[in-house]
């Protein structure tokens, strides 16, 4: 685990490196740099999932300071779980008030892959709306949806679609 | 003028055609779909142009075969049991003799001669009756060596045509969707026949949902290589790329009109996804649907007048139907709680999409303007991305039956179903081109 985590920072510095000059580009280089930054401050993410994927490190566990939520199949409803995670990441983000997040919607690999990509979009975007209204300003949150395309685990049974029906969100900047 | 690189130069004469041959006995009942019982021997081409040329004659018998194994109504025999061999013997019926095909079973047998010269490529083909003992179809073809594969394509095509009274659908290509470079979806074009594969994107990133503009020269397609998922439209000819739709949020499922002149595309507003029509530029021309569900997968039918789409707003995905300029749709399956990915045939009569019941995904048609919906696919997890052939009678689809994805084809009734790709990855998202010309 340690030396996994060394390799992270090493990662995360080498591109941290390359991206300097580009913050403007914002997203792509920043998310790339979280596992650097993030180890040094609190944590943070490691990373959007397409970075990740990339890494070669998406679905290996690690968390960071915001939880992902959950859906039913072909649902874009926020259960009580799901409300309660949305409460605790809004309540980080009131504590990190520079903090701007990038809402991914995910869907699991069942399904029609245009039609998955635009439920990702509704699941992001409705958690971005519940956030709104727990008092986190529009220009911190944006959202992108991957469908069916970045899943965390590949088998084909319920519990790991379940996993693979999520919001994860991955802190941009702070 | 713009057909003349892409065809770069194979022309088709019509001189061996055999006036006054008639068919007509063999075409119908014999054929059911899906018979896949008619005999064929298809003998390596001769060389006529000496030493040193390549194998064309094997590889152009290879192709035809398997085209026509493709086709589902054909059983090609095999070639090491034919007791006439090709460079000692002629392709004219006086040169024939048929007795040597007729105890193999043959009912009809291919043969034919090529020349090469530096890098021309003279080729005759000709189709023959056994029983009756008669030229059927006569083609000369002229092109590079290169151009061997569209040849035998173009062959196979008119061989359906003699028997089924339509031109077979092998002139053309699929793009596809394929992780079999890596772990990352990049976008692939090939022929019928498995031969040319072409690697279209090399981003490491996802790219999803190629689709044919009409004249089969370019590809649209959704790319986060800009992290954002855009619509980019590539010059397969010239290599020219242009991004075509860039919206914050989803760009995706372009398909052109079949003018060519216009691009329906689902955009993202708010986090829904509507449907919008853009010109050939990417300049918005209009909204085509305005709902607060999700309105995705236009298709469009033959004369451009309509679109057919997949839209949750009834709370489940269902097809619809509207016209190209908008406005009010039109429900077309009421079967099932989760249909999608619309496909309006090129005949124009029926609509493909796939149905999810009891834990799988099939392909189905219905009629365009209702009935009962047909299940063309049983028996595996997925059977999903129904794209038609030019000629509406098969349609190419993905299916994990064989453990990995891998693209199909079917022929309309579902009767007849080959494998179309193998090796490693998984294969998906299969876009059928039009005829190359």
């Amino acid at each position: 685990m340690g030396k996994r985590l060394l390799g992270v920072v090493v990662a995360g510095l080498l591109v941290a490196t390359i991206g300097v000059g580009c913050s403007a580009k914002k997203k792509g280089a920043q998310a790339g740099t979280e596992g650097g930054s993030g180890v040094g401050e609190e944590g943070l993410g490691g990373g959007g999932s397409l970075e990740q994927y990339k890494a070669g490190t998406l679905g290996a566990g690690e968390e960071g300071p915001l939880k992902d939520i959950h859906f039913a199949f072909d649902s874009i409803d926020l259960d009580e779980t799901a409300r309660g995670i949305l409460r605790d990441n809004g309540n980080w983000m009131k504590d990190h008030s520079g903090a701007k997040v990038e809402i991914e919607g995910h869907c699991d690999e069942r399904g029609t892959v245009e039609y998955n990509l635009a439920l990702g979009a509704k699941r992001a975007r409705a958690a971005k709306d519940y956030l709104v209204t727990l008092g986190i300003t529009q220009d911190r949150l944006s959202t992108i949806s991957y469908g069916e395309e970045l899943p965390l685990c590949r088998e084909h049974t319920e519990e790991c679609w379940a996993k693979n029906r999520r919001d994860h969100f991955v802190v941009v900047s702070e | 003028m713009k057909r003349a690189r892409l065809l770069a130069g194979v022309s088709v004469g019509a001189l061996l055609i055999d006036v006054g041959v008639c068919a007509a006995q063999m075409k119908g009942s014999i054929f059911g779909p899906g018979t896949r019982s008619y005999p064929v021997a298809v003998a390596s081409l001769k060389n006529l142009s000496g030493p040193a040329a390549e194998d064309v004659g094997t590889r152009f018998a290879d192709i035809v075969g398997r085209d026509l194994t493709l086709s589902g109504y054909f059983k090609i025999l095999d070639r090491s049991a034919y007791i006439e061999k090709s460079e000692s013997s002629g392709y004219t019926v006086d040169s024939i003799n048929f007795d040597n095909w007729s105890v193999l079973g043959a009912l009809a047998l291919v043969k034919g001669g090529y020349t090469v010269q530096g890098d021309n490529l003279t080729l005759e083909v000709r189709l023959f009756d056994v029983y009756q003992r008669r030229q059927l179809t006569g083609r000369r073809y002229h092109g590079s060596v290169s151009e061997l594969r569209r040849m035998a394509n173009k062959f196979a095509d008119e061989i359906i045509a003699q028997f089924t009274g339509e031109r077979g659908p092998f002139d053309s290509r699929f793009a596809f969707v394929s992780t079999r470079d890596g772990k990352f979806k990049e976008i692939y074009v090939m022929s019928p026949d498995e031969g040319d594969l072409q690697q279209i994107t090399k981003n490491q990133t996802i790219n999803v949902s190629p689709s044919w503009s009409p004249d089969s020269r370019s590809l649209l397609y959704t790319s986060y290589k800009r992290r954002n998922p855009d619509v980019f439209l590539i010059d397969l000819i010239s290599g020219r790329e242009t991004l075509l739709s860039q919206r914050p949020g989803l760009n995706l499922g372009a398909k052109m009109s079949p003018d060519g002149t216009k691009v329906a595309v689902t955009v993202e507003d708010d986090g829904n996804a509507d449907i919008i029509l853009l010109d050939r530029s990417g300049k918005v021309m209009r909204r085509l649907t305005d709902s607060w569900a999700i309105d995705v997968s236009p298709s469009w039918s033959p004369d451009g007048k309509q679109i057919a789409f997949c839209s949750n707003r009834t709370g489940s995905p269902q097809i619809y139907v509207m016209s190209a300029d908008g406005g009010a749709a039109r429900r077309v399956t009421f079967s099932g709680d989760y249909n999608t990915s619309p496909a309006w045939s090129p005949k124009g009569d029926l609509i493909a999409y796939v149905s999810r019941s009891e834990g799988e995904f099939n392909v189905h048609t219905v009629k365009v303007d209702g009935g009962e919906p047909r299940q063309l696919t049983q028996g595996a997890r997925n059977n999903e991305d129904p794209s038609w052939a030019p000629d509406g009678r098969y349609l190419v689809f993905s299916s994990s039956r064989s453990g990995h994805s891998k693209l199909f084809i079917t022929d309309v009734t579902g009767s007849s179903q080959v494998q179309l790709t193998h090796g490693g990855g998984d294969d998906s998202s299969p876009a059928w081109s039009r005829w190359l010309e």
